[in-house]
């Protein structure tokens, strides 16, 4: 291939994960530095994750009348295990754990498995509060995915390619970002939704006692919100050959790049949660029919008649 | 030093404190939300989530019993404190802090009880002692969760045991019933209570909700405790405009946080502790009230999120009898609040606009929430800012 990507051996996953790991660490001591330094809180933000994580897992674990248990639990711990699934395609400069000839689709069916993820956090428990937040976010689901897919289409036709590597070479010169901004927008709100974050977040509701999140404690809910940190991080590393020139920049090696911009993307996107109010799924559903898919298929169309012209 | 003991002393830095407002002492709350946030606490929004419980003024006998449901559910370690008045609130969270890092003492708790809350078999007769978040499996034995085996369960409170003979309740959870729903089709019922102790809800105020999946069929509103005496002084009638407009902050931090927004909620949070706090805090609160309501204006988020949730026309209002500040749609009212806040501050009005009758609420909020579904009806009572005033000791001699 002219992309040049090299498959590394399994061996780096335990690498590859523990970068995840560290980039979902970073993602969290941002959000509490912010949170801490917005509100003026006497507390140093940055070290919120290291203490919540220390205080979850001296609490201990719960279980409610009737819980279906073993789903929960299947629930919360998906959710990492789609993040580092999801991260296995995705090439830091040369190297890619899995170059696979579909990677596009791969990460695609990934997301989706969240659906099934979250839903089963909130019916696990056998509780009103969470299993409304588990319906509220199939709702938010169906808005979002579709434009999320349309999004991740656009750049695998300009590059005529599914392969995450070919694509992140396709971009020589001029980012996809730059000449295709509505997908890059729809796949930006798309992984804000599938980590239930920011105004994706009704199904983490405070009006519903926590929503999804309400019966878990100790290391159930550490796992579910390491989770939600990580599906954040994957889905920034993944912009980055989709949308931002892979490895491509002036001096510092590939891989370099690569997590350099995973984390402009990942600060970008922890940053913007405070921002907003909260999107009720009932009329985010209008938005994401109404105006984010016909927008991102028209950029499919644009898209796909530039590299008609091209030839 | 233990692994154990650094792990406390490490977790006890943010302990997540889940608060009980007992009616009518909610500047008691706030004084205690200010503290425990000074040192770096937060919030709690369920029994899963809390290590401290804070009971904030002297609960009835209702709530006291709703107080101890939740201790139940918490998972531990846990600490269970009362706050009785302004003066005591810092020795009672120092006392907390201590009792939440004494490892040794929350082992012998956690060896007194087992992992699951247990439906209690001898629970009749309290009908309503139940909040909104531990009906969720406390509660199982009033109704369990909708979907609970796909079998139906009787919407009546008890379930739980008035159905165990029929060997119809697994896990001691009755089944629901059916009935048609809004659009006619036949959909499980669910009995479920919002309130007392809910984060952002209105203190001793129960909604009865009868659910078909989030959607509110039917509703029934009481107020909890009604006529116990809490002995407290009973309040004067004119009460200082700061501190009445410092209750109208509370009330549109309540509808922002619920809107989901935090960092505006956070915003109205400290304009209401400025007006709480200092001594004379016009001049300072004002500015800030005035950018917050541009803020909220400005944001079409925010106005699409609340546009045209339970609109009240003028008719609507006075077959209610609820004040005529609270007319139009859910955002029309967040606005008239902080329109109201400015112009307490202001010293145009002699005092609260919104003063309604916390019975005359109670008796319109069924029919302002039915149909709609929970995000929504939590946002419509919020925007009505229920003040349910404790009993007057004074009328009851």
């Amino acid at each position: 291939m002219a992309d040049g990507t090299t498959m590394v051996s399994s061996v780096w996953a335990l690498a590859a994960a523990a970068l995840l790991g560290a980039l979902g660490l970073y993602a969290a001591v941002v959000d509490g530095a912010l949170t801490a330094r917005s509100s003026g809180a006497a507390a140093n933000g940055a070290t919120t994750p290291l203490v919540e994580t220390a205080r979850l897992l001296r609490q201990r674990r719960r279980t409610t009348v009737a819980a279906d248990t073993l789903l929960w639990r299947v629930g919360g711990g998906g959710l990492i295990a789609v993040a580092l699934l999801m991260i296995t395609v995705v090439p830091l400069g040369h190297w890619t754990l899995f170059d696979l000839d579909v990677g596009v689709a791969w990460f695609n069916a990934m997301d989706v498995m969240v659906w099934a993820l979250v839903w089963l956090v909130g019916w696990g428990p056998n509780s009103v509060h969470s299993l409304v937040g588990g319906y509220r976010f199939l709702a938010h689901g169906l808005g979002y995915e579709l434009p999320l897919m349309f999004a991740l289409v656009a750049p695998a036709i300009a590059a005529q390619s599914l392969r995450v590597g070919t694509v992140a070479a396709a971009q020589h010169g001029l980012w996809f970002a730059v000449w295709m901004p509505v997908a890059f927008l729809g796949y930006c709100l798309g992984v804000v939704a599938f980590s239930v974050w920011g105004p994706f977040s009704p199904a983490l509701g405070t009006d519903i006692a926590g929503g999804v999140a309400a019966e878990l404690s100790g290391v159930d809910r550490l796992v579910f919100q390491a989770g939600r940190y990580l599906l954040l991080s994957a889905g920034a590393a993944f912009a980055v050959p989709m949308f931002l020139g892979g490895g491509a920049g002036p001096l510092l090696p590939e891989w370099v790049w690569v997590l350099v911009k995973t984390v402009v993307v990942l600060t970008v996107l922890v940053w913007l949660r405070r921002r907003v109010p909260a999107w009720r799924p009932d009329k985010f559903m209008e938005v994401g029919w109404m105006a984010l898919l016909p927008a991102v298929v028209v950029q499919d169309l644009v898209v796909a008649i530039v590299a008609v012209w091209r030839g | 030093m233990g692994v154990s003991a650094a792990l406390a002393r490490y977790a006890g830095r943010r302990a997540h404190v889940l608060l009980a407002e007992v009616p009518g002492n909610w500047e008691l709350r706030a004084l205690v939300e200010r503290r425990m946030f000074a040192r770096g606490w937060c919030q709690a929004m369920s029994p899963a989530d809390a290590d401290i419980l804070a009971v904030c003024g002297h609960p009835g006998p209702e709530f006291a019993g709703n107080v101890d449901l939740i201790w139940d559910q918490m998972p531990g370690p846990r600490v269970r404190v009362e706050v009785r008045d302004a003066g005591s609130v810092d020795s009672v969270l120092a006392r907390a802090a201590a009792e939440l890092l004494d490892t040794e003492s929350q082992r012998r708790d956690a060896a007194t009880r087992c992992a699951t809350v247990e439906p209690h078999a001898d629970d009749s007769g309290s009908s309503e002692s139940h909040t909104g978040q531990q009906d969720s499996h406390h509660g199982g034995m009033d109704h369990g969760d909708m979907d609970h085996g796909g079998m139906d369960h009787g919407d009546m409170d008890h379930g739980g045991m008035d159905h165990g003979g029929m060997d119809m309740a697994p896990a001691g959870i009755a089944l629901a019933e059916g009935a048609d729903d809004r659009d006619g089709l036949e959909m499980d019922v669910l009995q479920m209570f919002l309130g007392p102790v809910l984060a952002y809800w209105p203190s001793g105020l129960v909604l009865k909700c009868c659910l078909h999946g989030d959607v509110l069929a039917d509703a029934e509103a009481r107020v909890l405790d009604a006529g116990f005496d809490s002995g407290r002084p009973v309040l004067p009638a004119q009460r200082a405009a700061p501190e009445v407009a410092a209750r109208e902050c509370d009330h549109i931090t309540n509808l922002l946080a619920l809107a989901g927004w935090s960092s505006a909620a956070r915003h109205a949070r400290e304009i209401r502790d400025l007006l709480l706090e200092e001594p004379s805090p016009t001049d300072r609160a004002q500015p800030l009230l005035e950018k917050l309501q541009r803020k909220l204006q400005r944001s079409w988020v925010l106005r699409w999120s609340l546009r045209d949730l339970a609109r009240l026309s003028d008719a609507d209002v006075e077959q209610h009898r609820l004040p005529t500040t609270l007319a139009g749609d859910t955002y029309d009212r967040l606005l008239a609040h902080v329109g109201n806040a400015l112009a307490l501050l202001s010293n145009q009005l002699e005092n609260n606009a919104f003063g309604a009758d916390a019975d005359d609420i109670t008796t319109a909020l069924p029919d302002l929430v039915r149909g709609l579904e929970m995000a929504s009806a939590r946002l419509v009572v919020a925007s009505l800012g229920v003040d349910i005033a404790p009993a007057e000791s004074g009328s009851r001699g």
